[in-house]
């Protein structure tokens, strides 16, 4: 125990810490500049000096360790002279064009000065001069104001990791410049926004739009982009998000976020957002009213369903809604409806993928903690970049190699590549092998622990000696063992699963063999979540096989649980999950869609394939906030209510569940408040009048989400559930092998950038400045084969289809590969893809789609 | 009561010491002002209805910086600003809620660049509420109709002695000057 006295107050200290954090803990505030708590000491700025008995002269508290019976004093004049004279040297250089400046009121260089500075300065030379740079499309920074604090740099270089910025010249010269000069070129995490005392770097979304005390309203809230969850703070004046910010202290970020985070909330007080329920007449769709449109809708559905029968009918949920939404949205389809004929997108990948681990591994193996990544000695990264899809987690990658860990890729990782990554590329199609052989050296280093046999049995089965394995792959057998050497000597490793790995030809064979390595050397597994609430919709039971609280529909006692709990009886048919929707719709079995809040149209393979299918519908209902290309299709259009508009919670993918809070206020409903509205109208009452009414009931329905409340949540996110997991019912583990590959040629690559998410960031102008349009990006080599160059439309083309589009060269591609982003309309990599689905994880196979590029207008 | 007292009720006698009072009066001049006919002058530092201030180029002195909103005790004073086409901050709207407004003058007192004024019009009559929420324009006319010629100089040397006055310094001292005068 060390006792120190500051000010006359005596603090016990559990571990030494600093001084300045000693005063901190007991409420005693000591001026600072360049200290930040996400960032190593400085000790630049000489504002948090303070007095120390029996110290000849004043101590930077900042560095300073306590000690015990230090008797420190924090506020006598002899350190208000200096902090006087410290703050007269900054305004040396510091104009004081406050009334112009946006972070005026907020500036803690203008609150230091208002505490402690002069009301004069005794210097006469001229002061520094610099031009605002504008070049960037959404930071700006103002180097006169900069202050050199270097927090900004330190958090780039050191937080982030992305080393963008740094200081350039010396002495009074020094500034902050990104190294590419104008643009940042960078990650565009504006964390150097948040870490700015003063005006230096601030973001260009809001510039000049609000004054910091007329920001009325702050509320926390959950991130609308990837399965992350990031708390954040939507700050509001007069109903229009000015601006998101983190806060330090929250659970899975801690005061950071990404660039889709930040600078991506613009949506919200979008213009083309939709006002109205619209109805499509005459082919034409025409605003209406919500009566009309929700009579309009329960009497077709009725209609149909009487006619066809419920399974004629299915329904689309949304990994972008809340638990609320879908939790009703299932109820809906299977009370009121009586089908189970729903699913989301998260079929694509995540929730195939997911249920094929708990299978082995019980559920809950997935649900491992994000920031816990730090910590680990080693992480194996397979299937896609975690910095881009999923940045906050990707960090905790980059801080664990900073610790010291080992960064293990299959492929080549473009967001770890200044870790020193133990980098395994092998040729495409050929990373079955690959794993194979790690598994098999594994097995022979390891031995097999015998905890789950049917794991087991088919760990024997896979025997691939390195040698062979490295042949196959194109990779040297020298890399690989010291791959399985960094993997089989971890002490806490993790698993990062990415859904490029799951949506290869073969997927359920990669995954079994990921699984045997994680089994092996006893990984966590982290499954990467490109949506908000992925793991929130499948937990709900937006699955066909699925019930709430991730109970199989093929289990009778499950089932008359919830028929008990709603009254009502449950189909026990297992209905069609979202592929066979658009199969069924295509051979004219399906006779009616209810999608909320997702875009098939755009966001499965084969789009002008799901096109055709829909158009046969009879009646088609999208509840949505903007006019995607499904919405254009509808034959009914709700607008909904978007995430900063109402509460709710998501789940995030360490099953994390978290509150959202309604920031901004906007005349509308909520998607489960349409939904329950059109089952009123159906004769089937759901009485629901908040958010909060709705989870009891899950609480009360759902053994995995068993005794939460809202009060609970009100707090902090919790993890992990109170409820029981399903552990022990694990069945056989089926597995498709892949077909042997076809060799050369080119292959579509689904691009997953760092700044767009799904459709939704196209409505964000910031994101959009940033990543403006679609590219098709090829390595430089398959670049000089075309003797094609930067900028050049080319056309590329698959068996179904052709994009044009301007050729990026980019290094990290591979050969073989042409990667295309799904975030542009029009311009979507899924179109050119066709629809082959796993047979196990039913996911479709992205990797397959050979492609053709040539030069456009030829 | 005594005779004295009895002696005054029953004669009248301050009845009639009122008459004659009244009756003098009557060939005197009137002391009251014949307003709205005769106007008194206001004196320095009079605060009446409020005007934004043109330099000497006639542009609007306001740069939008909201601290006489953040001041103003009856949060009667409304702005929004933006990032004009030349990326400077331009004002887009500054409201004065004129019926809320408790003419303290502190949003004067807060003005850095002296942009809000309170003039010595005090005539306050319209026949709408809405005369009474003063737009930009409206203030800006203000300023021209109560504020011309030298009127406007004298105004911040007479009452409201500009800041930059109170710490006079000399040119280069770490101190705003204001920035519109001619970009760098």
């Amino acid at each position: 125990m060390i006792t120190v006295t500051i000010n006359g107050k005596e603090i016990k200290l559990e571990k030494p810490v600093t001084v300045l954090e000693a005063a901190r803990s007991a409420g005693i505030k000591i001026p600072t500049l360049c200290y930040h708590e996400q960032l190593e000491k400085y000790g630049g700025c000489r504002l948090c000096l303070v007095e120390v008995e029996k110290m000849p002269r004043l101590q930077t508290a900042c560095t300073l360790m306590a000690a015990d019976g230090m008797v420190v004093r924090t506020e006598t004049e002899a350190i208000a002279d200096v902090r006087r004279g410290v703050l007269e040297f900054l305004l040396i250089n510091h104009p004081l064009d406050c009334p112009y400046c946006d972070k005026a009121g907020e500036c803690e260089l203008q609150d230091l000065v208002e505490k402690y500075g002069p009301t004069t300065g005794r210097f006469k030379e001229k002061k520094r001069k610099a031009p605002e740079s504008l070049e960037d499309p959404v930071l700006v920074r103002n180097m006169e104001r900069c202050v050199v604090c270097t927090r900004c740099v330190r958090m780039c270089e050191g937080v982030q990791g992305a080393a963008a910025i740094g200081v350039i010249n010396r002495g009074g010269h020094s500034h902050v410049e990104p190294f590419s000069g104008g643009r940042f070129e960078c990650e565009y995490c504006g964390n150097c926004v948040s870490a700015c005392p003063v005006g230096a770097i601030m973001s260009r979304l809001h510039r000049h739009s609000y004054r910091p005390w007329q920001l009325v309203s702050e509320t926390e809230t959950i991130c609308p982009y990837c399965g992350v969850g990031c708390t954040l703070v939507a700050q509001v004046r007069d109903d229009v998000i000015k601006r998101v910010v983190p806060r330090i202290g929250t659970p899975v970020n801690n005061g950071l976020l990404c660039s889709r985070g930040r600078f991506g909330y613009e949506f919200v007080g979008s213009k083309e957002r939709l006002t109205t329920p619209l109805i499509k007449k005459n082919g034409v769709l025409e605003q209406s009213t919500w009566e009309e449109a929700i009579g309009f809708v329960a009497r077709r559905l009725g209609e149909l369903k009487t006619r066809y029968g419920g399974d004629a009918i299915a329904g689309i949920a949304s990994p972008r809604c809340t638990n609320e939404d879908n939790y009703v949205f299932q109820k809906f389809m299977r009370v009121a409806l009586g089908t189970n004929n729903i699913d989301s997108t998260a079929r694509t990948g995540y929730a195939g993928a997911q249920a094929f681990i708990e299978n082995i591994f019980g559920q809950g193996a997935t649900a491992n903690l994000i920031p816990g990544l730090a910590n680990a000695d080693a992480v194996l990264i397979a299937g896609g970049d975690p910095t881009a899809v999923n940045p906050i987690l990707g960090l905790q990658i980059r801080s664990c190699a900073r610790k010291g860990g080992n960064i293990l890729t299959i492929g080549h990782v473009k967001g770890v590549r200044h870790y020193n990554p133990a980098e395994l590329k092998p040729n495409v199609h050929t990373e079955a092998a690959l794993l194979e052989g790690v598994v098999t050296a594994l097995k022979e280093k390891k031995g097999l622990p015998g905890s789950i046999q049917t794991l087991e049995s088919k760990i024997k089965e896979i025997h691939r000696p390195l040698d062979d394995a490295a042949r196959t792959c194109g990779v040297t057998e020298k890399d690989l063992a010291a791959f399985v050497e960094a993997l089989s000597t971890a002490s806490t490793p993790a698993l990062v699963i990415g859904k490029e790995v799951i949506q290869s030809a073969g997927g359920s064979y990669n995954l079994l063999l990921l699984s045997a390595v994680a089994y092996l050397v006893n990984a966590r597994i982290h499954l990467l979540s490109e949506r908000a609430n992925e793991q929130g919709v499948v937990d709900m039971g937006c699955a066909p096989d699925l019930l709430p609280g991730c109970r199989p529909l093929s289990y009778v006692e499950f089932r008359r649980r919830y028929e008990a709990a709603w009254k009502s009886p449950i189909p026990e048919k297992q209905g069609m999950t979202i592929f066979d929707m658009i199969d069924a719709a295509k051979a004219g079995s399906l006779r009616a869609l209810y999608v909320m809040g997702e875009n098939p149209v755009f966001n499965l393979p084969n789009a002008k394939g799901v096109e055709a299918a829909l158009r046969g519908l009879e009646l088609l209902v999208v509840q949505d906030i903007f006019m995607t290309e499904t919405a254009r299709m509808a034959d009914v259009v709700f607008p909904a209510l978007s995430w900063a508009e109402r509460e709710g919670t998501f789940t995030n993918m360490e099953r994390r569940l978290q509150l959202l809070r309604k920031a901004v206020n906007r005349e509308g409903m909520e998607d489960w408040r349409i939904v329950v509205e059109v089952a009123g109208n159906m004769g089937v009452r759901m009485h629901f009048s908040s958010a909060e009414d709705i989870f009891a009931e899950i609480t009360r329905v759902s053994p995995l989400h068993r005794d939460l409340s809202y009060e609970e949540l009100e707090k902090s996110g919790i993890y992990p559930y109170k409820g029981e997991p399903l552990r022990g019912v694990t069945g056989d583990i089926a597995v498709a092998k892949p077909a042997a590959g076809d060799g050369g040629g080119l292959f579509l690559g689904i691009e997953r950038p760092l700044f767009h998410s799904g459709t939704l960031s196209r409505r964000a102008p910031g994101l959009v400045k940033i990543y403006e349009t679609a590219v098709a990006r090829i390595s430089p080599a398959t670049a000089a084969a075309r003797s094609l160059k930067e900028g050049d439309m080319v056309r590329v083309s698959s068996v179904i289809g052709y994009l044009e589009l301007p050729v990026a060269v980019d290094f990290a591609v591979r050969d073989a590969l042409v990667m295309i982003t799904n975030n542009f309309e029009g311009r979507g990599a899924l179109s050119l893809m066709e629809l082959v689905l796993d047979p196990v994880l039913r996911a479709p196979v992205a990797d397959k789609t050979a492609v053709t590029i040539e030069k456009a207008g030829r | 009561m005594t005779s004295g007292k009895i002696l005054k009720t029953v004669f009248f006698v301050e009845i009639l010491k009122g008459l004659a009072l009244t009756f003098r009066t009557l060939f005197k001049h009137p002391v009251t002002r014949r307003y709205p006919k005769v106007k008194v002058p206001a004196k320095a530092g009079f605060r009446g209805l409020h005007a934004l201030a043109r330099n000497a180029e006639g542009r609007m002195k306001c740069v939008g910086c909201g601290l006489c909103g953040a001041y103003c005790p009856s949060k009667c004073i409304h702005i929004y600003t933006s990032e004009g086409d030349d990326h400077a901050k331009i004002v887009d709207r500054y409201e004065i809620d004129v019926l809320r407004c408790i003419f303290c003058g502190f949003c004067v007192e807060a003005c850095p660049f002296g942009a809000i004024t309170l003039s010595e019009h005090y005539e306050y009559s319209e026949t709408s509420r809405g005369a009474f929420y003063m737009t930009r324009e409206k203030l800006l006319e203000n300023w021209d109709k109560y504020f011309a010629g030298p009127k406007g100089e004298r105004y911040f040397k007479e009452f409201w002695l500009p800041q930059s006055n109170t710490y006079s310094s000399y040119e280069g001292q770490a101190m705003f000057r204001g920035r519109a005068k001619g970009k760098e």
